[in-house]
């Protein structure tokens, strides 16, 4: 026996199998699986109890995930150069119980649904911007919104076939930290979570009842092939921006899955608007569908950047004219835009005529006065997030500024207040992580869940949990560094 | 053709030339006048050197832009625009500006913020308040085209195609390109949608021909929905004697040329020469009006494409 004098997050020993102790300080903490009073919410009861409880299972599952993750290659590079890094992956999934997921469910296909018919509408008629539903100087002056696309109309009328909402637990209650539909990325690594997660705890997986995942490539397949020009025969790319890409290799895998080709800009070439592929053989093949996550503004330097090596020139005339399909269309950027976001809400209501049932965390219009006085008198309770980036950077949380960095946020945001977006710093809910060195801890966890909107959305069961870095970190984003989570969706 | 219709013959040729062959060429030009308002194109033919073919589109600001791509080897790429315009007389208007938030639901709010090429900044804030105090009429706007064109020196060297307002205000001197973005900010700080125009100032009444460079100057909208041109090059209200081609939020929108090519070489910058030509008389109607009506029904049919041109050029190198 090891001494009894354990400080919390000592394992103890019991039998011959080490039962590791929820230390009473991170029950309080770790509220995504505990509830207030400090029991285990049934939903985590299998995988807490019984199964993570055992240092041997736990040794066990991380050793297998992580051989999991090593011999697949599975990377998310930094953008700056340094090699591609294996995705950390905690082996505690997260769980989610059934009657949850459909509420989710509900409120993520309303608000894709939402963003969709607003991206469509920028691009048309205008008429919520004509009608106030949404102030129109944010969609004029969003870099998102690309004029040169407005009159287009894409197969099916649909613009956004992807999105990825982000989804945060804050005080007990759900809500969308931010929109993704330009190119969301993450579903390989969710797909791959669920794989690791498979070979390590087989059993548990089958007795929980966890739905699974593994309809993701075919349906969005089917929804690129619906809007190919020949849809009896549609050839699909994976554009990417190349190796140098974080999440090429989400690419390379995706394009496998769908049975695609994988291409970069330079393979592709455009002929009395239509696309080609030169093939690694050097022959030309015509292509249907661009499943695009290259973003739109460097997909074609004849209309867009005109430095832009990511695309190919005629890319959009082609496109204009129905010979090729994007997916996502260009220009969906609009819906993005962080300065957007505080309206999605009200999109919600006058496309859908309903109430949002998923609200967003409480964000400040800084070009209204008085709400911008609130934001600069307060700064040390808000985070200021830059309208028009993504992947968590340039991001300040007022309370980690000096006096000095908070004056010069200030100005900044006076000097641009559209260029920011300010929210209320909230806590994201937190779960339990296995540590380095084999303890528990609690971690700010948030879910990407990814929509697929064909004639009605359809949501994988499940998405990526995407993990802080540490207990005290507050972004969680893989390009700052976090990790992720195999996500569970219960079938009862 | 009313009393008092002019009528202008323009020829607009963008001659490109590679340092060694390219492979293939992308181009949009935005080379074909409107038929807007007091503006009518009587006749239009786009031709190019090595012959291709074009086709058109209407752009999101109500511009023709052809597509020519060049898919044969070529070290020279020349584009010709020719096209009679008649200009009706300009009646003279003095607009009223929009009461504050009433441009809230309008798309014309489009052109009254900040753009990429003209950023509404404190340093042209400062010049609307210091030419026209708390005047944020249509005279005022007029008041500052004059105080551009007298403050500002005409230049040709010291601002380039990428210039910004920021050099015109520190070097003191530009083209109508820099003087056009200058009082699109002022005019945009007033409060007015303003945009840019591009196009041509033909002869006076004692010229047959002139030749030389596009012009540029802008468009404000008042409440009554009419664009109305106001030239801070030459100062004043435009009237018959601008030919407009084509419009935008800056330079950017306009541009007559961009274009793209593939091949291991380096383009020199694009020639231009443009030549207006004020034809006396009555012009003939017929002959235009079927090639008029025949662009509205099937665009691509009405290109004529010539090969006995010098061959031609991009300005970007892929």
């Amino acid at each position: 026996m090891e001494s009894v004098e354990n400080r919390g997050h000592r394992p103890v020993r019991s039998d011959e199998v080490t039962i590791l102790a929820i230390p009473p300080a991170l029950a309080s903490d770790a509220d995504e699986c505990v509830d207030d009073a400090g029991t285990v919410r049934p939903a985590y009861r299998d995988v807490l109890e019984g199964w993570a409880a055992s240092t041997r299972s736990m040794e066990a599952a991380r050793a297998t995930t992580q051989r999991h993750f090593t011999e697949h290659g599975i990377t998310f590079g930094s953008p700056n150069g340094k090699p591609a890094a294996i995705f950390p992956f905690d082996p505690i999934p997260r769980v989610i119980e059934s009657d949850e997921w459909t509420f989710l469910e509900r409120g993520l296909a309303q608000r894709a649904m939402a963003l969709d018919a607003f991206v469509s509408d920028c691009y048309t008629s205008q008429r919520a911007l004509r009608n106030g539903a949404v102030p129109a100087h944010l969609v004029y002056s969003s870099s998102g919104y690309l004029r040169d696309l407005v009159g287009v109309r894409p197969p099916r009328a649909t613009w956004c076939h992807i999105a990825g909402i982000d989804v945060v637990r804050v005080n007990g209650s759900l809500h969308i930290l931010e929109d993704n539909v330009r190119c969301p990325s993450g579903i390989v690594y969710a797909l791959e979570a669920r794989a690791a997660m498979t070979a390590a705890a087989p059993s548990l997986i089958a007795t929980t009842g966890v739905r699974p995942l593994d309809e993701y490539p075919e349906r969005l397949r089917r929804i690129l092939e619906r809007i190919a020009p020949r849809p009896w025969d549609a050839s699909i790319v994976v554009l990417t921006p190349g190796p140098y890409n974080a999440a090429y290799y989400e690419h390379r895998v995706l394009a496998d899955h769908i049975g695609a080709a994988i291409a970069t800009g330079s393979d592709l070439i455009v002929h009395e608007d239509e696309v080609w592929r030169r093939t690694p053989s050097g022959e030309l093949a015509r292509v249907d569908v661009i499943y695009s996550r290259v973003n739109a503004e460097w997909l074609d330097p004849l209309v867009f950047r005109p430095d832009s090596l990511l695309g190919a020139p005629g890319i959009i005339d082609a496109w204009r004219r129905g010979n090729v399909a994007i997916a996502n269309a260009p220009g969906t950027g609009v819906a993005d835009d962080k300065g957007i976001y505080p309206y999605v809400p009200a999109m919600v209501r006058y496309y859908l005529g309903e109430d949002p049932l998923i609200d967003n965390i409480p964000t400040y219009d800084l070009e209204k006065p008085a709400q911008l006085q609130h934001v600069l008198s307060s700064l040390d309770r808000m985070v200021l997030k830059p309208v028009d980036a993504s992947g968590g950077y340039g991001i300040e949380f007022g309370h980690l500024l000096s006096a000095a960095q908070r004056e010069d946020l200030r100005r900044r945001i006076c000097a641009e207040p559209r260029s920011w977006l300010a929210q209320e710093m909230v806590q994201l809910s937190k779960a339990v992580c296995l540590t380095e060195e084999g303890t528990f801890e609690a971690r700010a966890v948030d879910l990407r869940p990814f929509v697929l909107i064909d004639e009605r959305p359809w949501i994988v069961p499940g998405g990526l949990t995407r993990v802080a870095a540490d207990t005290q970190t507050l972004v969680v984003n893989s390009s700052q560094g976090g990790g992720s989570k195999d996500t569970w969706v219960l079938e009862r | 053709m009313g009393a008092g219709t002019l009528t202008y013959a323009v020829e607009h040729t963008t001659t490109l030339r590679y340092s060694d062959t390219v492979i293939r060429s992308y181009n949009e030009v935005r080379l074909r006048p409107p038929d807007r308002g007091t503006q009518r194109t009587l006749s239009f033919a786009l031709s190019s050197d090595p012959m291709t073919e074009a086709a058109s589109r209407v752009d999101y600001y109500g511009n023709i832009v052809h597509r020519v791509d060049v898919t044969t080897r070529h070290r020279a790429l020349s584009l010709r625009a020719d096209c009679v315009v008649q200009n009706e007389p300009v009646r003279l208007r003095s607009p009223t500006r929009w009461a504050p938030g009433t441009l809230r639901l309008d798309p014309r709010l489009d052109y009254a913020l900040a753009s990429p090429r003209v950023p509404l900044g404190p340093s042209t804030r400062t010049l609307l308040d210091e030419w026209c105090g708390d005047d944020r009429s249509f005279n005022a706007l007029l008041h500052v085209a004059d105080r551009i064109r007298t403050e500002y020196r005409y230049d040709k060297g010291a601002t380039t195609v990428q210039s910004g307002i920021d050099e015109l205000l520190a070097g003191g001197g530009g083209v109508c390109q820099d003087f056009t973005h200058l009082f699109l900010a002022v005019a945009r700080h007033a409060g007015w949608p303003a945009r840019y125009t591009s196009g041509y100032v033909a002869p006076k009444d004692d010229q047959k021909t002139v030749e030389g460079q596009s012009h540029a100057w802008a468009e404000v909208c008042g409440t009554d929905g009419h664009w109305l041109g106001i030239d801070p090059t030459h100062g004043g209200q435009v009237g018959q004697h601008h030919v407009r081609l084509a419009v935008g939020r800056d330079y950017g929108s306009v541009a007559p040329h961009h274009g793209l090519f593939y091949g291991d070489a380096v383009a020199a910058p694009p020639e231009v020469s443009v030549r207006v030509t004020r034809l006396e008389g009555r012009v003939s109607e017929r002959p235009e009006r079927v090639t008029e009506m025949m662009w509205n029904q099937q665009a691509e049919q009405q290109q004529q494409w010539s090969s006995d041109q010098p061959a031609s050029a991009a300005p970007f190198r892929k």
